[in-house]
């Protein structure tokens, strides 16, 4: 179960890494830990394109006030599972 | 983030529209000279960015009723109508309303933003479902989050998007909110309201639609979009400004649930806020009769936007939707944006620029909003400086630096 479990996972940090890699970042290296806003400076619009390709990748709904919670690209990916997970 | 660190944010952000002199906070009108025309910079300017659609903010029959109102009932309100009481004239606003609209309920607000914060606020709680066109106004998108409901976009005017995501939502999309608008603001397009209203409705769902810049300009007795589309007896909720057709300052909901008027026992936007002026309420309440009245008002403002926008195409413009009273003009790059805006007022000619996140899918827009009472003159000199100020756009894009 928890192989599984990493695996989704890296899937959706995956999908994610894919999606961002268009965007600069700030220390040079896009990872798990690096901040959607503080450094890479994703505006509201670049926000919601990308949740909304988030939520037809995975068929999950993804609500914008969830990204009250969300700071790193590890806080999305986890979210992200959490609904993955409840829907199956 | 510390206050100190969101000042040096907003200067940062200020700075970067100085150095691309792109910043519209330096436009002041020096002196208003029509609902067209303004002092700028010492220059007399055509203003083909006010929203001021059916040009009635010089009308004699809404200054007449405005300064009446004034002058009986006197420059403010003083408080909320909850603590201090209605006006008369807020009363038989909102009855003037509901009986255009043919419904039970309308209510009036203060501001057109607080009209769809008070909407939200007061109909929906957390964990109830909102599904919203990602291109919605942001008095919208915040109406959404203070209210703690989930809010969702679906693509811009997709009816399929949106009901991909009213399936998505299972059982939660029976009793769900479905938000759109009726004409948009910045690229001038209008929604798909008649689909858009029966996907909602075969889910089960509500659906509200912001008329801000339709409303008086769209459908055969001006009610907006939805009458246009042939939905009213559907839709639930429309909201709408005083700020551009009306002339004025203010909002309205109607709706054809009479349960709408209970929302004056929950609204934190409608109860703890002035009601509106009495000139303000006088102002719209002229304007309601001159849209019930003069239809050849919506007829020049059409046959003027027909005029620009076929100008603009012709001179080799990229426009961004087919003719409406918004007509946004593509601009590959906020440097050239901000290029084109600056030699367009020193031309003599006031547009909005509208730059990225506020511009969407694309790098910069020159907004131009028309108005009724725009001139034909007007309008071929408006057509005239955009000519002048990219002289390589009308001579066909691929010139265009060999042209300079």
């Amino acid at each position: 179960m928890s192989h599984d479990t990493q695996d989704l996972e890296q899937e959706i940090l995956d999908v994610l890494f894919e999606r961002l890699s268009k965007f600069p970042v700030k220390s040079g290296t896009l990872t798990a830990d690096t901040s959607l806003v503080a450094d890479m400076s994703l505006d509201s619009v670049n926000m919601m394109e990308l949740l909304m390709e988030v939520e037809d990748t995975f068929d999950v709904s993804f609500p914008l006030n969830m990204m009250a919670n969300v700071d790193t690209v590890q806080n999305l990916a986890d979210q992200i599972k959490l609904l993955v997970e409840k829907k199956s | 983030m510390s206050i100190s660190d969101r000042f040096a944010e907003l200067a940062h952000l200020r700075d970067a529209l100085g150095a691309e002199e792109a910043d519209p906070t330096r436009i002041v009108m020096e002196k208003i000279l029509s609902p067209t025309e303004a002092m700028i910079a010492g220059r007399p300017t055509i203003l083909v960015g006010t929203n001021n659609y059916l040009g009635l903010t010089f009308d004699p029959t809404v200054l007449a009723a405005a300064s009446a109102a004034l002058h009986e009932q006197g420059s403010g309100t003083t408080g909320s109508r909850m603590a201090n009481g209605s006006f008369a004239c807020h009363a038989a606003l909102e009855r003037s309303f509901a009986d255009f609209y043919g419904v039970p309920s309308a209510m009036v607000f203060s501001t057109g933003y607080q009209t769809n914060l008070g909407l939200l606020m007061g109909i929906l709680r957390p964990g109830d479902k909102v599904v919203l066109d990602s291109h919605s106004h942001a008095c919208i998108y915040d109406g959404c989050r203070i209210s703690g409901a989930d809010f969702l976009a679906f693509r811009h005017n997709d009816p399929e998007d949106l009901r991909k995501r009213l399936r998505r939502l299972g059982d939660d999309a029976k009793g769900a909110l479905v938000i759109t608008e009726g004409l948009y603001s910045m690229l001038g397009d209008t929604a798909p309201l008649a689909e858009l209203c029966a996907i909602a409705k075969e889910y089960g769902a509500w659906f509200m639609v912001d008329e801000a810049h339709s409303f008086g300009v769209y459908g055969e007795r001006g009610l907006g979009l939805c009458e246009e589309a042939g939905i009213l007896d559907q839709v639930d909720f429309i909201t709408g400004t005083f700020s551009k057709s009306l002339a004025s300052l203010g909002g309205f909901c109607v709706s054809r649930h009479p349960e709408l008027q209970l929302l004056r026992y929950g609204s934190r936007p409608y109860i703890f806020t002035a009601s509106p002026s009495p000139a303000s309420i006088g102002a719209a309440a002229a304007a309601l009769e001159a849209i019930r009245t003069r239809p050849e008002l919506k007829a020049n403002l059409w046959a003027n936007a027909t005029r620009l926008h076929d100008g603009l195409s012709a001179a080799g413009y990229e426009l961004a939707a087919p003719v409406s009273p918004v007509i946004a003009v593509r601009v590959p790059s906020r440097e050239e944006g901000a290029r084109i805006w600056n030699a367009l007022m020193e031309h003599g000619v006031y547009v909005n620029l509208v730059l990225p996140p506020a511009a969407p899918e694309g790098a910069a827009l020159l907004r131009c909003s028309l108005s009724a009472a725009h001139s034909f003159d007007q309008i071929d000199a408006i057509i005239a400086a955009f000519k002048t100020v990219a002289p390589e756009v009308a001579t066909g894009g691929a010139q265009s630096t060999a042209a300079q």
